[in-house]
Formats: C-alpha cells, structure tokens, sequence
C-alpha cells in the first residue's frame, strides 16, 4: 500500500511520528504511561517493518541523502525547541546525543574496521578531564573540545602497538585492562583530584557564557539549551563524518580488513595503518564527546568513567547495529533514556535493563537498525 | 514541511500540559521532597535505609492531621555515581513542585551535585556523605549536613586511642574519596597526638583478598589496624588479619558501623572492634527509640543501616521548614540558616554558616557479644574485657 | 624469608582460585569459541548456592562440619553446573551464528541480571555473608610464618580439580568429544558426536569448576558476597588470555602470573600499593604486546 506514496514522504512522515512520539515520551512520568508507550512504540516498528517503512526510508536516502539528513536535523531541532525551557529533559537528550557520538566513535572502530575497544569511557573520560584541567586553567573553551579529542588520541597511542598486534578476544582484554587501570590511577592520583573528581567551569564560546540561560524570542531558556545545541552540532558533525567515511575508499578499505584480513592485504591494503587510523579517528571523536560531557557536567569523578561505563557504550553499538549510524542514535536513545525513565521501579531497573538487552539480542542479534548492505547503484531495481 | 512539524509539536505539547495539573485534586497541596542516594550497586543497603527512613517521615507526617500540606518522597537512584548524581539532582531540582532534597550518602556525588543545587536555589540537607567540603568547599547556602564530618570523627578516634595507650598504626583505606579522607585525617590528627603511622595501603574498593597488605602489615607489628573504608572490605580485612595470625587492634570508621558487618563476620571475631560515628547514639535518645520503634512497625524489607537516622531526621527537619515558612525554596533556605539547637533524633542540631551542624557529637563504639555497643556502657569501658593490649 | 613463604602461600590460594576461573573461560572457548562473561557471576551463584546449603545442612540437624561441607560442595556443583547447562541451551547456542561481540555482551548482561537477582531476591542479599568456617582452623606457627590446615587443604584441592580436569579431558572419552568438538565442529558431528549434549556438558562442567572456586573463595574468605565475581571474573579472563586461549596449561600459568603480578605490586614495588592493580592491568597490556595471541598461543593458521 505504501507503493503509492513516494520514498521522500514515507520518510518525512515517519520522522514526524518519531519526533511526536519523543516529545510526548518525555513528558511520561508514570510506570503505566512509560510501559504502555514502549509497547506501543515496539508494535508499530514492527508494524512499520512489516508494510516495508525501512526500506522505504532507506531509499529515500539514497535518492536524497541531503534532504532525509535535513529532516533529520529538523526533527532532532524540532525535539530541542520543544523543551528549551526545561532543564532536565535538555539535559537527557544532550546526553543521549553526546552518547551517540561516542557510539558513532566506536562504531568506526569495531563496526568498521573490526578493533574491540572496551575502554569507550576511559577515551571518554580523558575528554572530560582534560576540558576539567584547561577550562579551569584558563585556557578557551573553544580550544578545550579539540584538544580533548587530542589528549584521547594520543593517551589511544599507547595501546595502538599491542591493539594492532591482537585480534577479537586478545585485542578485548588490552582495553579492558585500559579500562580498569585508567579508573584505578585516576583514583589514586591525587592530581587529577582523586576519587573525589574535579570541578569543571562553564564552557564560555567567544563570550558566549554557556551557564547562563539564553533568552530567545522573549523566553529564557534553560542554559542546558546551550549544551543541547552544542552537542546536537558535535553529534551532526561526527555523523557527517562517519557517512562520508563510509562511502569513501577508505571506508571500503576497513571493511575489507574487518572482513577478510588476509584477502585484504592480498588487494594491497596496509591492514596495520588502517587499523591505526580507525582506532585514532574513533578516539578522537570520543574525546571531543567527553570533553563537551565534562563541561555540562560541570564535575567529573573516576566513578562515572568505569569500565561497566564501557559496556554501556559498547551495547549501544550492539543495540544499534555494529556500522550503522542511524542505529547508534536510536539505541544511545534507548539505553540513556529507558533506565531514567524507569526510575521509578529503582533498585530494580538494572535487572530489567540487562534481561531487556539480552532478549534484544536475542531476537534481533544484528541489532534494532542493521547496517545495510552496501550498494553502489542506488537506482538499481527493487 | 517545518509548519506541520511545528504545529504537531506544539499540539502534543498543550494535550501534555493540559493533562498535567488534573492530578492535585485533594484538599491538601501536595509538595515534594527529593530523596537521593544510592539505591543499586554496592552501596544499595544503605541508601534503601536511608530512603525507607525518608519515606518513615513523610508517612508519619501525612498521618498527622495538623499538617498543612500532604507531602511525596520524590526518591531516586544515584548509584553513587556523580555523572548520575548530577542527572538526577537536575531532574529533582528543576522539578517545580520539588521544595527541598534530602541528599547524598557518597561524598563524590555530593559534591559534584551542590553546583546544580545551587544554581536552581534547591535547599537540600546531606544524610550521609561525610567529606568536608561538601559544606566547606564552596559558600553556598542551600547545602546543609546534618551529620559531622570525618575530621571530626577522626580527632575523636585518634584522641581515644593514644589515651588508651595504643603507639603504632598500619592504616588501610579504600581509595574512594571516603576511604583516602579518612587516611588523611586519622593520620593527621593520631601524628599530632604522638602516634605512628608505620605504613598506608591504599585498597580498592572491590578488592577481595588483602593478605599481601596484611602480611607486610604483620612484619610491622603494629598496635592497631585502622580501616578507614565501608562495611564490604572491613569485613574481608578483619577476618583475613585472623588468617594471617595478625594480633593486633582493630579500628574502624563510621563506614562499619552496620548490622552488616556483625553479620558478615564470626562472633569471635567481631568481639572488641572499635569503630567511631558522627551523631548522637540513636538508641539512647528518646526520640531514637521512636524511630526504631516506628521503622519496625513500617515493615520495610530491611533495616535502617547505619545512616537511616539521619535521613529521617534530615527529612523531618526539611518539612518543618515548608510547615513553617510554605513551599518556597527561598523561604525554606532563609529559615535554615537559623536552626540552632533543634531537637533531634540524632541530637540537637545547629548550622552554621556553611550549613554545617556543628553539634556533631561522636560516639563510639565497640562490638560486645555480636551489638554495637556504646563504649561507655561495655564491659571493655568497665574493665571486664579487655581490648588487644598495645605492645 | 619466613614471611617471603608466606607470599609464597598467599599467592599459591590466590593463584588457584584464578586459575580454576580461568580454566573455565579456555574450555567454553576450546568448544565454541565464546566467551562467557557471566562466568564470574555463575561463580557468586556457586558460593551463594552453596552457602544455603551449608545454612540448610545446619538447619536440618547436621551438625557435623564435614557433612556440610559435602551438602555445600554438591549442591554448589549441581546447581551451578545446571546453571551452566542452561545458559549454554537458551542464550549461547541460539546466538552461536551472532557476530561474537553479542555473546560477549548478552553474556556480560546476563552476568549483571545474576548478580541483581541475588541482591534482590536473595535474603538481605546486599549484605556480605558470613560464609561457616567448615575446615579444621588449626595452624602451623613457624615464626612470623603462619600456615593454615585449611588454606593447605583448599591448595591441595584446587590442584587436584586441575589434574583431576586435565586427566578428563586428554584420558577419557568425554573428553575426546570435547576436543573434537572444539577442532571441528562439522568433523565431530559426522563422526557421530552429539554436539549440542557435548557444548552442554562442557558448560556445566567448567561452570562446576568456577562453583568449586567459588565454594573455595568462600571458604578462604569466609565472605561472600553479590559483587564477588566481577572482578574475579575479570581476573580470570585475563588470565586465560595472557596464557593463550583454548590452551589448559595457559590458562592455569595465567592464573598464577596474575596473582604472583598483584602481590609484587602490592609490597614489591617502591610506589603505593594503591597502584597495584594499575600495574598488574599494565602489565597485562605489555604482554599481549609482546605476545598477541598469549603465553602460549593456539596452534592455527589462516584458513583462506
């Protein structure tokens, strides 16, 4: 039925429904309401699955890939402007974009080029401390996100040679031991504030104060407005930049190597520099993540960058489908939002979450939005 | 395209808020109060205590007739977290209806919530966290502490045992900013008194086995092994000093003073461990045997634990303040500020200028046949046991 | 040099207790190339289960600590062994085809809904617990140097389980099975092994292994608690990994260089013994450096 409708429609109306259904989920605080949405939400996905929506949309994006990335941004702007005025829901979806740019960083590195990297919160964290060190010390917060990055990548240095040299579970343990030694040192180390953690200032953008609320158009926003923003232009652009490294040779070249490491040096691809790269460009982008975190944070503490903060990160890009991007938004979404909203079960809302990842795994073990096989004519037929 | 996506917004929007004011319909206006601890992970069993003392005083408040308002206990989880802590403070603090907080057993989370306290003028009282500078390190005047601080507890401790002739200390600490404070100022003040601190061992906090500490510890041969960590480690630090032969003194902190830690341990060797705490003895004061009395008849699932009374008598405290003054943060703050000398069941209460209550009594403690028991009131005080004997 | 001994007898238990952890993680992934996360947690469920046990022991009139410590062994061994069982059937076998991160992951969760489930629904289970004292607890002074009847008994039987494990695998038929299974899956069903019955049985029995370390743990400690097997289950894939994957012996070596790796850098080395672990994971990095595929690495080459 939905033959009749062109790809581009099927695509603005199911982004339509997506940022309505975000806006009011928001807004639930009762179990009953979160519940009853979330199975709603989960009938007409599949619902949606059924009539071919996905499809749909996923030509709509190879006809018009501006157009489909510009409603996007519209309907993640349109989520923004709906809350301007109230703190903690910017707060949460600030989160949830800075979330999926992490995933985004990951994804580079194990959906692209294969290379496990459990240690997403310590490459996070390092953002986030170095934005506490500079911002404090007087250094301008434009400089701080960069060289967040910066810090990630080079502290990524280290474990570059014995990264390159493992492979899938050898390659786990090294960060994974990253992981735990990075909260450990930062806990025993009493330069970078110890257990006790540091107090980060407000980022100030060519005096643009980003802890005073803005006022737009006669209303005063809330100042996590700014963070939001802020993040949603980090997050568009890590996107970009994943989309364009994916269709580019280079992205060809670490699928490659991800795939076949043998047949892929055989074609004459430098599986070492490939590799090196994925994991540099990945914490890069983590980096920046974190030392945005750090700043809207205002406080950072060894405790929020541990290694189960790790996992959390790593299932996002499960839950999302490893190489997909869209996925990695959609699951950041799930995985930051579900567990607050479920506040209210307290105590016993880890259990669910857990039984609720693996029964996802289990049913859709290539994720909520699998990656899509590539093509390289999109007219070609159906 | 923009138009239709607007206007559907802004639809939503309206059905929200029309929705929303339709749940106050009782004669009473409801007012909420933010309870934040940790309620999963590690630390769980005190922060449900915490919450269950929390939710004790909000009950027996609503039962009261004479109350003017009908109160809610607006509880959250902040896994000891900050980057959660601060998640949910935001989401109390921006929360209209939300007039005061009742926050915090882990001092890290503290303090990286008082900023967002501050910034949204949310006046809250700490329950649990003992670091300093949660009240000290900044001026804000919403941040108050019902319970003492570790310095405070720490002088105590290293005043009582110097006096009962105990030389030499091996101190073991977690490397939480609880643990590592504990160190700092235990050592200060034990130094200042003539003591000696042979050696410092820095644990983790999820660290199982402690006997290569130990056994460097045992070539020391120090008077006492002081802990300064939660009741987890103290109990596997304890019971492996006894693997090792290690005969020597045990001290605790505050942290250890739990039915838990007297449970996780054999009775023998429990017996004559020394622990400190900040506040008033709780089963002494009349208003304490209240608490527990009503804590029993609630039937929650579990205890109190150590810092339940606190919670309660912060909790108590904040709705008095909006009986008195009305649901307006700023009022609620201003009439803070001037508490001095209120009776309560950890003791009477009195803030200074940093919010800090300074009539932070220290009671100490000693296990005597599987209890906590006041050192006054044991045989050990009396002279019929006798705790390990320096060296 | 007396009380170096006693490093040597803290490290010997330690290593133990990581090598059976360990030992556990080289099997499930000798049969199916996984690894179980959730291995630490079934650990904890181990000792919790056999906890009850000795508590119900106790309750129903047995009073004698040997009979105990027989309900506490078999229960402990039965229920995680099913446990084990269990997880293999419903979530690892279904997901064999996955990409192998999802295992990693669905198994990670499921090691946090264990140890959720026994801190919710286990009474007071937030709490530590006094696991019973059920070996003789005589020792043997030699001046600074203390040694225990039953640290020596829980060496001597981690060591015995080892052999005990090695002897099943490379003597008996099971054991053929199991390391056809896990050279070649395809080749070892058309020679009419029963596949999924011999991934079954392996799982509960290198689950049965982490119940015996748990058990052990529970013993040595006399402590036991919901948060025990993260970090032990963190450990002993480490240690499986340092020593080679798939192999026995590596993982065993792994084990004990883990736990000699913690004991030199909690009183060896000049700096805090708060850096102890942060040396001990350092380590662990520079070795998979200079070693990729572990101490000893599994015989493979590229299939093309």
């Amino acid at each position: 039925m939905l033959d009749r409708i062109s790809p581009f429609a099927v695509a603005v109306l199911a982004a339509l429904v997506g940022v309505v259904f975000a806006i009011v989920f928001m807004e639930q605080e009762s179990d009953v309401a979160v519940i009853s949405m979330v199975a709603a939400a989960a009938v007409a996905a599949w619902f949606a699955g059924r009539i071919g929506v996905p499809e749909r949309v996923a030509r709509a994006a190879e006809i018009n890939p501006g157009g489909v990335s510009a409603i996007a941004a519209i309907g993640g702007l349109a989520i923004i402007a709906a809350y301007a005025e109230d703190h903690f829901p910017l707060l949460m979806l600030a989160t949830v974009m800075l979330y999926a740019t992490v995933a985004l960083g990951l994804n580079i590195q194990f959906g692209y080029a294969g290379l496990v990297n459990f240690a997403g919160a310590a490459f996070f964290g390092i953002g986030a401390y170095t934005s506490a060190k500079l911002v404090g010390s007087g250094v301008p917060a434009v400089l701080s996100l960069p060289l967040g990055g910066l810090f990630a990548a080079l502290i990524g240095l280290l474990l570059v040679f014995p990264v390159v040299r493992t492979r899938g579970h050898y390659a786990a343990v090294v960060t994974i031991a990253f992981s735990v030694l990075f909260k450990t040192f930062l806990e025993v180390n009493d330069t970078f504030g110890g257990p006790q953690g540091l107090p980060v200032g407000a980022m100030n953008l060519f005096g643009w104060d980003f802890g005073e609320s803005p006022t737009l158009f006669g209303i005063e926003a809330s100042f996590y407005l700014n963070y939001a923003l802020a993040a949603f232009v980090i997050l568009a652009l890590a996107f970009t930049l994943v989309r364009r490294l994916e269709r580019s040779w280079l992205g060809l070249a670490l699928d490659a190597v991800r795939l076949d490491e043998t047949g892929a040096a055989c074609y004459g691809i430098g599986i070492r520099r490939a590799k090196i790269f994925a994991f540099v460009l990945g914490n890069v982008i983590i980096g920046v993540a974190g030392a945005l975190y750090g700043c809207m944070q205002g406080y950072v503490a060894p405790t929020s960058f541990t290694f189960s903060d790790s996992l959390i990160f790593v299932a996002i890009v499960l839950l999302g489908g490893m190489g997909s991007p869209w996925g990695m938004i959609l699951a950041a979404a799930i995985v930051v939002v579900l567990p607050e909203k479920l506040q209210a079960i307290q105590e016993y809302r880890f259990l669910l979450f857990s039984i609720v990842v693996i029964a996802i795994l289990l049913f859709r073990p290539s994720g909520l939005l699998p990656r899509r096989v590539r093509r390289y004519f999109p007219e070609g037929g159906r | 395209m923009k138009s239709i996506l607007r206007f559907s917004v802004g639809a939503m929007l309206a059905a929200a808020l029309a929705a929303a004011p339709l749940s106050g319909a009782s004669a009473k206006d409801t007012v909420k109060i933010a309870f934040i601890g940790p309620l999963s992970g590690g630390t769980a069993s005190i922060g449900v205590g915490g919450r269950n003392s929390a939710e004790l005083a909000v009950r027996i408040r609503n039962a009261d007739p004479k109350s003017k308002y009908h109160y809610e206990l607006f509880a959250q989880d902040d896994e000891c977290k900050p980057n959660v802590g601060v998640q949910v403070a935001t989401k109390a603090a921006a929360d209209r209806k939300v007039i005061g907080g009742v926050t915090h057993y882990c001092s890290a989370v503290a303090m990286s919530t008082v900023d967002v306290y501050h910034k949204f003028n949310l006046p809250v009282i700490v329950w649990g966290a003992v670091l300093p500078d949660i009240t000290y390190g900044n001026d804000y005047k919403e941040v108050h502490r019902v319970n003492g601080t570790m310095v405070n507890q720490n002088e105590v401790a290293a005043d009582f045992m110097t006096k009962h002739g105990y030389k030499t200390w091996v101190i073991l600490h977690d490397t939480t900013d609880y643990g590592k404070g504990h160190n700092t100022y235990f050592s200060k003040y034990v130094t200042e008194k003539g003591g000696k601190v042979l050696a410092t061992f820095g644990v983790t906090s999820d660290q199982q086995d402690f006997t290569a500490e130990l056994t460097k510890a045992k070539e020391l041969k120090p008077d006492v092994i002081y802990f300064g960590g939660l009741t987890p480690l103290g109990i596997r630090i304890r019971q492996q000093m006894d693997k090792l032969g290690i005969d020597a003194q045990f001290e605790g902190v505050s942290g250890i003073v739990s039915d838990a830690f007297i449970e996780g341990l054999d009775p023998k060797l429990a017996e004559g461990v020394l622990a400190f705490r900040e506040g008033a003895p709780v089963e002494k004061l009349p208003g304490g045997q209240y608490f527990l009395g009503e804590y029993d008849k609630a039937k929650f699932d579990q205890g109190p634990d150590a810092y339940g009374a606190f919670a309660f008598a912060a909790a108590t405290m904040m709705m008095d303040a909006i009986e008195k003054v009305g649901p307006d943060r700023k009022k609620v703050t201003a009439y803070l500020a001037d508490i001095k000398d209120r009776d309560s069941i950890v003791g009477p209460i009195t803030f200074d200028d940093h919010g800090q209550n300074t009539v932070a009594m220290i009671t100490k403690y000693v296990i005597q046949d599987g209890k906590w028991v006041l050192w006054e009131d044991s045989e050990y005080a009396a002279g019929k046991r006798k705790l390990v004997a320096p060296k | 040099m007396d009380l170096f001994g006693q490093y040597v007898i803290n490290g010997l238990m330690l290593g133990t207790i990581y090598a059976l952890v360990a030992v556990g993680f080289t099997l499930f992934f000798g049969v199916l190339d996984v690894i179980k996360f959730s291995h630490g947690d079934v650990l904890m469920v181990g000792a919790f289960t056999g906890f009850t046990a000795a508590a119900g022991a106790a309750a129903l009139g047995l009073s004698h600590p040997a009979l105990q410590l027989a309900a506490t062994v078999v229960f402990a061994l039965a229920g995680t062994a099913l446990l084990g069982a269990v997880i293999a059937k419903w979530l690892i076998l279904p997901l064999k085809n996955a990409p192998r991160l999802n295992i990693l992951l669905a198994t990670l969760m499921l090691g946090t809904a264990l140890r959720e489930s026994v801190r919710l629904f286990y009474p007071d289970g937030s709490n530590p617990k006094a696991f019973p004292a059920l070996l003789p607890t005589s020792a043997w002074q030699f001046g600074q140097f203390t040694l225990r009847v039953d640290s020596t008994i829980l060496v001597v039987t981690g060591i015995l389980v080892i052999v005990g494990l090695h002897l099943l695998i490379n003597r008996t038929r099971l054991g053929l099975a199991i390391r056809a299974v896990a050279q070649d899956e395809e080749t070892a069903r058309t020679m009419g092994i029963n596949y999924t019955l011999i991934v079954l049985v392996t799982f509960a029995l290198g689950s049965g292994i982490a119940a015996v370390a748990g058990v052990m743990d529970g013993l040595y400690y006399n402590e036991i608690n919901f948060g025990m097997g993260l970090l032990l289950g963190l450990i002993g894939f480490s240690a499986a990994i340092i020593g080679g994957l798939g192999n026995l012996y590596g993982a065993i070596l792994g084990g004990f260089l883990f736990a000699a790796l913690q004991m030199i850098g909690a009183v060896a080395l000049p700096f805090a013994s708060a850096y102890k672990d942060v040396f001990a994971f350092a380590v662990v990095i520079a070795l998979m450096a200079w070693k990729p595929t572990g101490l000893i690495p599994e015989r493979a080459s590229d299939r093309v």
